[in-house]
């Protein structure tokens, strides 16, 4: 139904769109009804009981109804007296409305559609970087604080890498100085290390050689010595463990396909005529 | 994670006696000493609640932004913008978009979690089926549905409609979203499709605008802790409906009974609701009562500090001793420009509310301003910027631009808001123990979680009785934080006999933003004459500064270079950490108690709008900002 909807005029849907603004009830038997009638047809309050019930989780009381109803009248009156005046004309908000409920039904194609494995592999595969994990590291460091030490804190760093050298198997803990930072961060991605430590910080790291202290590494918090302990490469997951966030990535793309398709094909029925500004006007 | 875990995490928490106390705290801040199974099945919901399941504790921060609307908000879309829910899920998750006026725009870091709360109103149903839409009435279903609702069906046609819709069982031919019964469904598949545990939460939300009596806001976000399916069931509350509070809540409360699931509400802008928002009587003008207080102190533990629309602590007027009081403040009028009447800013912020939820809860027995903090950008963009060096503004007609600072946000013809008053502001920072609907949402539920004006600072807060210095010299002060005491959320009582409590703080600075000034610790208080007290502490600061004759911690300076809007760390501190015990301390008095940290100056949006458009703004705009975060309180009830 879609497709063939997508063949009629654009006028056609916004004619349809513009319906939700347009009385209800005269639906019903317009023929036998003058103009300016007003009828909430039985349907019409079922409705309005039906919408209050999905809020509220119980029908409305008679006064509630009746308040519903005198609403919808005032609402009816008003939505006529302004469509007779033209109000709905240049009126941004009932643009974008339309707008969005166009929008909806060209997703809706999309969002139906379901893509075989062997699709979703393909778009894995012509896609990687959407879906590789982040490189890790693990580490642990050793914080040297300048706000206690001051001029002596590049010397210290020296003598205190010398001694790790010497003797790899040394407590870190009982070295440098106190911190809220974490003194051994299991394998954690890159942008996460910078998040805490400062994105120099996280460089230093990712680069830094396995299984032996380097340093000083500065931070914005000060210098510190760092012993990687593993490095992670980041990788290409199987479709099995990505499989909802490919389907979103296709859906999301074949989404934008079809809304540039629609727009191109809507485009050639259209004589757009962009009349520029005179030269030296600001636009 | 299966229940029996659950269970056995709960049994584990229990066996750790720091642990149990921090939970008797919590059942006791949503009862104040009463065991009331409703209410403590309220402050634990499922068996998930244990914040200890998997860890002992929380150990790690997440940020998220519980307030962003996007194209989908009536009054966004009328500002030109265009992005929706997709897209600002997109961006908060850390990938590029392009903004609603064409520019390229990606966060510093990614988010950890975000609520797209778009105005409720706009979700409205879209339902022309019951038209009898010639169009559809060729198809058989909608027919039969159409049909239904002729014979008076529509209840049960309507519930076929979401049945087929939440069980993907539309047929292909009905797809038509003209069929979609509300724009509330789609909003809930987008939450779903981008919510992944473990990664990135996308909570389901909306906002409740309740612009009462000519834009006096009472707007507060309903946050769902349950997915798409409890969601569905039941339409959103519209301010259609009701501009009353406790109508909301009582909306909360039908949802509930109806699904089994959770939900809260966040308000946000009191300094917008002239008066309104901690009023001292109810909507409709009654005295508060006790089942008032039981109700909001329910539905409402969390409260949007600081936004865009400025800062919603405390105000100079009612804080005359506090020198940050005065920061990005809104303070002329309410959201449709009705200028601001005497005694309206006392019942606005947050800090004096506080206080009278202490006095309140000693005459009704509930406090219902029992609040902890939380922030959000409220941004009308999609785009939740509360960095100062990539503010991307209110709504999209003050997306970066030369003159974005001297066109008015707010407009009427008594009171204009220009643009150089919006705040780049804020974000939350939540103590949960994994990255998942579930956890995060137990956390604001708890009040475990603060609110920060955009920089991503880790802040520890905990109270108990014996505290001392040396929990302030080891790395992990969550280990004695959480064994000695609460957390912040939680809650001291049965002071032990010549103890003051005692507070152990740390904060650690965000990398990417300016080092600390100090932390605070604010308390209030209401004295034995029943006036109401406070008092502002600093109690650790950077450096070797001492306090002045008059109690106050000298400035500590400024390094920021306005032209090229830029700044140096070379004052502050990266961390501070110290223990502090209130030298005050009167067991007879109610006492609430929140810890304030302070970064040194550093640019404000306007210096970077400023030097990137090489342009000149009037010298009454602020060209630096001194960024904090607010932690959630802990309370002393005698």
């Amino acid at each position: 139904m879609l497709k063939r909807l997508l063949h009629e005029p654009l006028l056609h849907f916004t004619l349809a769109a513009v319906a939700i603004f347009v009385a209800y009830g005269l639906l019903a038997s317009s023929s036998e009804r003058r103009a300016d009638d007003i009828v909430v047809s039985a349907p019409k309050i079922e409705q309005l009981a039906a919408v209050f019930a999905k809020t509220w989780q119980r029908p409305p009381s008679p006064e509630e109804l009746k308040g519903l109803i005198d609403a919808y009248v005032k609402e009816e009156i008003d939505v006529r007296e302004a469509l007779a005046l033209g109000l709905d004309q240049g009126d941004t908000v009932i643009r974008r409305r339309l707008q969005q409920k166009i929008q909806f039904m060209t997703d809706a194609g999309a969002d139906a559609a379901t893509p075989t494995d062997a699709e979703l592999q393909a778009y894995l595969d012509t896609h990687p970087e959407k879906f590789e994990t982040a490189a890790e590291a693990g580490f642990e460091q050793i914080f040297l604080n300048p706000a206690q030490r001051g001029e002596a804190i590049d010397a210290d760093a020296t003598v205190i890498l010398a001694k790790l050298e010497a003797d790899p198997a040394l407590e870190a803990a009982t070295l440098g100085d106190a911190s809220l930072l974490p003194a051994e961060m299991p394998p954690t991605d890159i942008a996460s290390i910078g998040n805490i430590f400062g994105p120099e910080f996280a460089a230093a790291v990712s680069a830094a050689p396995a299984g032996r202290w380097i340093g000083p590494v500065a931070s914005s918090f000060g210098l510190h010595l760092v012993r990687v302990s593993e490095h992670r490469a980041g990788r290409l997951p199987a479709l099995g463990d990505v499989r909802d966030a490919v389907l979103r990535e296709w859906t999301n793309d074949r989404r934008q396909a079809i809304a540039d398709e629609r727009l191109d094909a809507l485009l050639k029925r259209y004589r757009i005529v962009i009349e520029a500004p005179e030269e030296g006007a600001s636009p | 994670m299966t229940k029996s875990r659950h269970y056995l995490a709960a049994l584990l928490s229990t066996m750790l006696a720091g642990v149990a106390m921090a939970q008797e705290a919590q059942v006791a801040s949503d009862d104040i000493g009463q065991m009331n199974p409703e209410a403590t099945a309220a402050a634990f919901p499922g068996r998930g609640f244990s914040p200890y399941a998997d860890r002992n504790y929380p150990t790690q921060v997440f940020w998220g932004d519980q307030h962003v609307h996007t194209g989908w908000s009536v009054d966004a879309g009328a500002f030109g913008a265009t992005l929706g829910p997709e897209e600002a899920l997109r961006f908060a998750r850390g990938e590029q978009v392009t903004s609603s006026l064409g520019r390229p725009v990606k966060l510093s870091r990614p988010l950890d979690w975000a609520a797209i709360t778009d105005h409720s109103d706009a979700a409205g149903v879209i339902f022309e089926i019951r038209d009898g839409n010639p169009e559809l009435m060729a198809d058989e279903q909608p027919r039969r549905w159409h049909d239904m609702m002729a014979a008076g069906q529509g209840v049960q046609a309507a519930s076929e409609m979401i049945a087929a819709q939440s069980n993907n069982n539309v047929p292909a031919s009905m797809k038509d979203p003209r069929l979609a019964m509300t724009v509330w469904q789609k909003n809930t598949s987008i939450m779903e499709k981008y919510n992944e545990p473990g990664v990135f939460t996308a909570f389901i939300g909306y906002e409740w605008t309740s612009n009462a009596g000519g834009g006096d806001n009472l707007h507060r976000n309903v946050i769902y802790r349950d997915g798409k399916a409890k969601a569905d069931e039941v339409l959103p509350m519209t301010t259609f409906d009701s501009e009353n509070p406790e109508d909301l809540w009582k909306w909360m409360q039908a949802w509930q009974d109806k699904t089994g699931g959770y939900l809260l509400a966040i308000p946000h802008n009191g300094n917008l609701s002239n008066g309104k928002m901690f009023a001292l009587n109810t909507f409709l003008g009654d005295p508060l009562t006790r089942e008032w207080a039981e109700t909001r102190a329910k539905w409402e533990p969390m409260y949007e500090i600081t936004q865009i629309k400025g800062d919603g602590e405390t105000h100079p007027s009612l804080s005359p001793n506090d020198e940050f009081a005065g920061f990005e403040k809104w303070d002329a009028a309410n959201l449709a420009g009705v200028p601001k009447t005497p005694g309206m800013i006392e019942r606005e912020y947050a800090r004096r509310a506080l206080q009278e939820g202490l006095k309140l809860e000693a005459e009704l027995g509930v406090n219902p301003f029992k609040f902890g903090f939380v922030s959000g950008t409220d941004t009308h963009t999609g785009l939740t910027t509360a960095e100062e060096d990539n503010f991307f503004g209110k709504h999209t007609g003050v997306e970066p631009s030369p003159h974005r600072w001297e066109h008015p946000v707010i407009k009427t013809p008594e009171v204009n808001v220009m643009g150089w008053q919006m705040a780049a502001s804020g974000y939350t920072g939540v103590w949960a123990t994994e990255n998942t609907r579930e956890s995060i949402w137990d956390a604001l539920k708890r009040k475990e979680a603060y609110s920060t004006t955009g920089p991503r600072m880790t802040v520890r807060f905990f109270g108990g009785w014996d505290f001392d210095a040396k929990d302030a010299q080891t790395r992990m002060p969550a280990e004695a934080g959480y064994a000695k005491g609460v957390p912040m959320g939680g809650d001291l009582s049965a002071a032990p006999a010549g103890k003051a409590p005692s507070f152990l703080v740390a904060a650690l600075k965000d990398p990417y933003s300016g080092n600390l000034d100090r932390i605070q610790i604010i308390k209030g208080w209401v004295d034995a004459t029943g006036a109401l007290q406070e008092k502002v502490h600093d109690v650790a600061w950077s450096g070797d500064r001492q306090p002045g004759a008059d109690g106050k911690l000298p400035d500590v300076g400024n390094t920021v270079d306005v032209e090229n809007a830029i700044w140096t760390n070379t004052i502050g501190a990266g961390e501070l950490i110290t223990v502090w015990r209130d030298p005050e301390f009167d067991p007879a008095l109610r006492a609430v108690y929140y810890a304030r940290v302070l970064e040194i100056p550093t640019p404000r949006w306007t210096a970077y709008d400023q030097k990137r458009f090489g342009i000149k703004m009037a010298p009454e705009v602020p060209m630096t900002v001194v960024e904090r975060a607010y932690t959630s309180p802990i309370w002393y009830t005698p």
